[in-house]
């Protein structure tokens, strides 16, 4: 990594420029902590984010990792689960238990949770779309664990706003996403006062490709935003900020990253001071839980994951973080395997018993570097911030695309600088080892994991009482009818309330998620990606030239550009390296139809068809290839169509790589690919005759 | 593939039948074909193209232009579905911007039709404009006959408002709507860019939330500025529109469907397609021989030397260009066609 902000020296001049004032933890402006005590008394929670395939294999997971020092539970979902959609829903097929685990009601829940104490472990739950059917039953097991919601602690991560900016696993349009958000908030408020209704992520936008400054500058206005919702729905700022919890991403950058933690805390506290006027000091704090970068993972020799993820968690201890994720080494290549997920635990472990850092609070205050660049990164997203208040606020900027542009822009210039070198990554792009080897990768057997949930589900619509789940489903959908208006207050009929009911009657997360959708539709994006950024900051003009030449060349014979269809299959919303390489490959000379996102192998099928592509570049992170890529291949063949050659890229293991071109895959690209050879190859095979024209 | 071999004509028959017979994947090979640069496909494309030609004209041809942003594509993956749902076949075909720098782009149609993109009975292709203006654009108007053949009986021509495509457009459909946005700076650039006379319907589009009012205001600036010019007898239809509102787009093709049939009624429908036939044959004619003297080496060469001439000021540009039309004339006047661009 190479910051441009960091100057080479640091002095005690820098720290009189720009006004260092002392303070302490505990209090404003919480530079330096939210608590007085920091890690003397207690130190950060080690929170695993985990999650596959069944409730019974996560729940026999989630045992093991309490008995081996873990001291709160993260849920990871899967895609359908994410969406909206129950297991048997035919656009789900291949996401299913791949990149979480699959939860279809209560039943799974009640499974997902066995024989853990709700009320001693706190559970932290990453649900933004499918929010109030999963908190719903959350609440509904905890209920028959005989439990009341009162006694729950944990957090909901209810940030729908960087779903439309990054993420893309939202479900309905932004209005009533956010009408959920503050309902929400206020059922918490009342019936969960231990739990944190929020929690406000950066960390998607790092991974998105978000400087540090971006990351601070929209977390902290998508705070600002969802305060004001909360505001509007009735709720004082006492009421629920003092709920809100954040979350950001640690990356490589090491001294930015402990500054940028800081900063965050100061510069929350300032603007809900300024902008709220709380009576509760407790609405200042900014408590975080962070978790190590997943895109600073490399495929190439993963051992040395280790190493990076160590770093990051070092900065996140020094910044000052609640709780941590540690990464596995090998989840640039799949879900954690038993070994990596034990050595990711123990790397918080040692840095808790071995280091001794949790014996001082914010060693790193008063650093000439430390302070300097808190200081001047509060600076720059204040500046970021005012430009989103000019627009009318987060909302506004989302509709406008601003934040997203702005982050699409750093990704493309990071990976141009990344491809030429200019950046190095080891054992990447410079000191590629020989002796890397391979490790052991994690296998789901989605079909295996499906057929169970569709089993489950059968028993389950097959035990309950249809008609109650027909009048709490349709309570739901009148109450959503009804409030779609623009007065939403805190009406005596809260939508988490009704889904609370629905789930008792065992409604499933399918159901309930499309009674909300009868009446405000389902959400769609539609940006194009930013072109340009990417031939302009790479540095190797000569290489791009050589190939913007060989793609002239092409189209000259051929009597068109080489075409290109660039898609997603499946649930998983993670466009990051869709849209880089759209954009990437757009800049050097190719027609790219880039596809809309949650498309059903059949349905890209016939997007390559009708716009008769060249070639479909799958790109694919939650590890549903095996079961969609070769549909994609079968369905083209069956329209006459297997001239279409089709690549892959993404998170697949060097195993799946090998299966993937023996059904039938021209190339697999893995993390680290650079873009422009990756371009070269395709062309090449696009120019030779090739051999799988049967 | 070596595509050489494929078209004889036995080939083309079938090709020509499958397209007829609904063959999604035949068609979009067909309009591949028509779009290419390759001069060896231009005689087999025609000789397609002359098998389908029969087999169409009997759609509905529409074409929607704007700037970037102004909401067409939302309006048609709207509309798309308003006539599906009533029992229309939808070929939507779109012409996106390529870079200037770069050569590429980036088709994302299917992205913001994404509803209407996965409905059976519509086709939407998205073309490249290519980096000569009026480039793929011209090979709209066949692409736009061979969809025809296929049985779509909508046609909806989507460009992005950057004069040369629009005016192509416009001259092969039967109705030219353009979208723009309420804003009074896109109003003014709207009557300067002379939209007026080349428009047949104007939607001032997003007529909804806090912009309802300034839409309104829009509309009737145009009315007021389509009465000083005098075109009021024009039929031209002006009107507000929400592109995401169903409604609102149905009730903007319930407008431009009664214009059409007063058009109908009074023959003016007919009279234009007449005349857009005229044009294209002109077009045909013009363009093909703008092709001949671009790719005729010695004509390049002389204009070569004739621009390094009037650099080194031994010549007038104005002289220059008359030696460079009299050698034209001797060079290709005066040659047999077929030794030409073949057809």
């Amino acid at each position: 990594m190479k910051p441009t902000h960091i100057q080479t020296l640091y002095t005690l001049q820098d720290l009189v420029t720009r006004g260092f004032r002392e303070s302490r933890p505990g209090e404003f402006p919480y530079r330096r902590g939210p608590y007085a005590s920091m890690y003397t008394q207690r130190p950060w929670t080690i929170r695993q984010y985990a999650g596959f395939s069944t409730a019974e294999e996560t729940n026999a997971f989630y045992h093991k990792a309490l008995a081996s020092g873990q001291k709160g539970l993260s849920v990871a979902f899967d895609l359908a689960t994410h969406r909206g959609f129950d297991s048997d829903h035919p656009g789900v097929e291949g996401d299913v238990g791949m990149a979480g685990v699959a939860i279809d009601s209560v039943e799974d829940m009640k499974r997902l949770f066995r024989g853990i104490p709700l009320d001693k472990v706190s559970v932290s739950m990453t649900m933004n779309g499918a929010v109030l059917p999963v908190l719903a039953c959350f609440v509904v097991a905890a209920e028959e664990q005989g439990l009341q919601p009162e006694t729950l602690t944990g957090t909901i991560q209810n940030d729908i706003l960087k779903e439309f900016m990054v993420r893309n696993t939202y479900i309905y349009p932004p209005a009533p996403s956010m009408l959920i958000v503050s309902d929400i908030m206020a059922w918490t408020h009342k019936h969960m006062p231990r739990f944190h209704s929020i929690s406000v992520s950066g960390y998607h936008m790092q991974e998105a490709g978000a400087t540090p400054v971006q990351e601070l500058a929209f977390t902290i206005a998508n705070g600002l935003a969802y305060l004001d919702a909360a505001r509007q729905a009735g709720l004082g700022v006492d009421d629920a900020a003092p709920r809100f919890s954040f979350f950001f991403g640690i990356g490589m950058d090491f001294l930015t990253e402990i500054a940028k933690l800081r900063a965050a805390r100061e510069l929350w506290a300032t603007l809900v001071r300024e902008r709220f006027q709380p009576g509760n000091e407790k609405s200042l704090l900014l408590r975080m839980h962070c978790q190590t970068s997943g895109w600073s993972l490399t495929a190439q020799d993963p051992l040395n994951n280790v190493v990076r993820t160590t770093i990051e968690a070092l900065a996140g201890v020094l910044g000052g973080t609640q709780s941590l994720h540690t990464n596995s080494y090998d989840e640039a290549l799949s879900l954690p395997t038993d070994t990596a997920a034990r050595i990711a635990r123990n790397t918080q472990l040692i840095l808790q018993e071995e280091t001794g850092l949790c014996r001082t609070i914010d060693p790193l205050a008063g650093s000439y570097a430390v302070e300097s660049l808190t200081a001047d990164l509060i600076d720059e997203a204040l500046k970021l911030i005012r430009e989103v208040d000019g627009m009318g606020g987060m909302m506004r900027a989302i509709e406008a695309g601003m934040p997203q542009r702005k982050i699409q822009e750093s990704a493309a210039a990071r990976q141009a600088v990344i491809d030429s070198g200019e950046e190095t990554l080891v054992g990447v792009n410079a000191f590629i080892s020989e002796e890397a080897g391979s490790v052991e990768v994690f296998d789901v057997d989605n079909r295996k994991v499906r057929e169970h949930q569709i089993r489950e589900l059968e028993r389950v619509r097959s035990q309950r009482d249809p008609a109650a789940v027909e009048n709490s489903l349709l309570r739901l959908e009148e109450t959503a009818g009804r409030i779609s208006g623009e007065n939403h207050g805190l009406q005596e009929k809260n939508l988490l309330q009704l889904m609370v009911d629905a789930a008792r009657q065992r409604a499933t997360v399918g159901e309930m998620t499309a009674a909300l959708e009868r009446v405000w539709g389902r959400h769609r994006t539609d940006s194009v990606p930013v072109t340009g950024v990417y031939r302009t900051t790479y540095k190797d003009k000569a290489l791009l030239m050589e190939i913007v030449k060989e793609v002239e060349e092409f189209a000259r014979k051929e009597g068109r550009r080489p075409r290109i269809l660039v898609v997603k299959l499946g649930q998983d919303g993670h466009d990051r390296g869709a849209r880089i390489v759209a954009a990437a490959f757009a800049d050097i000379g190719f027609d790219v139809d880039l596809g809309p996102l949650f498309l059903t192998p059949a349905e890209a099928a016939r997007q390559a068809i009708e716009n008769d592509v060249h070639m479909v570049g799958v790109s694919t992170l939650a590890g549903a290839h095996k079961t969609l890529i070769p549909q994609l291949i079968s369905e083209l063949k069956q329209a006459g169509a297997g001239d279409i050659a089709v690549v892959a890229g993404g998170v697949i293991p060097e195993k799946d790589a090998l299966w993937l071109k023996d059904n039938g895959v021209l190339e697999v690209f893995g993390p680290g690919t650079k873009i422009p050879e990756a371009a070269r190859k395709v062309l090449r095979h696009l120019s030779t005759p090739s051999k799988q024209n049967e | 593939m070596s595509r050489s071999d494929v078209y004889d004509a036995g080939n083309l028959d079938s090709w020509a039948d499958s397209i007829r017979s609904g063959s999604r994947r035949d068609l979009a090979r067909a309009i591949t074909l028509v779009e290419s640069s390759r001069i060896e496909d231009l005689e087999p494309a025609q000789e397609l193209l002359e098998r389908l030609i029969p087999d169409s004209g009997g759609a509905v041809r529409i074409g929607i232009s704007g700037m970037p942003g102004a909401g067409k594509s939302t309006f048609i993956e709207i509309l798309g579905q308003v006539l599906v749902d009533a029992g229309h076949k939808v070929a939507v075909l779109a012409v996106d911007p390529s870079s200037p720098v770069s050569g590429g782009s980036i088709l994302g149609d299917k992205t913001r039709m994404a509803t209407l993109s996965r409905m059976d009975a519509a086709f939407v292709r998205p073309s490249p404009a290519g980096r000569t203006p009026g480039g793929v654009a011209r090979k709209t108007r066949e692409t736009m006959l061979i969809a025809e053949s296929a049985g779509y009986d909508v046609v909806l021509v989507e460009t992005v408002g950057v004069g040369q495509a629009e005016w192509r457009v416009s001259s092969m459909v039967d109705l030219f709507a353009v979208m723009l946005l309420p804003d009074a700076g896109d109003v003014l650039q709207g009557i300067k860019r002379g939209i007026m006379e080349l428009s047949d319907v104007i939607l001032v589009n997003k007529a909804d939330g806090p912009r309802r009012e300034s839409a309104a205001q829009a509309v009737q600036q145009y009315r007021s500025a389509l009465e000083i010019t005098g075109g009021e007898q024009s039929g031209i239809i002006i009107r507000a529109c929400s592109a995401h509102e169903r409604s609102s787009v149905t009730a903007c093709w319930q407008d431009m469907t009664e214009s059409l049939d007063a058009r109908r009624k009074d023959s003016r429908f007919e009279q234009r397609r007449r005349s857009q036939l005229r044009q294209w044959i002109r077009s045909v004619a013009e363009d093909s021989l703008l092709q001949l003297l671009q790719e005729d080496r010695k004509l390049s060469a002389l204009l070569d030397g004739l621009e390094k001439e009037a650099s080194e000021g031994k010549t007038t540009p104005l002289r220059a260009g008359l030696v460079y039309r009299n050698r034209v004339m001797t060079e290709i006047a005066g040659r047999d066609a077929a030794s030409g661009v073949p057809l």
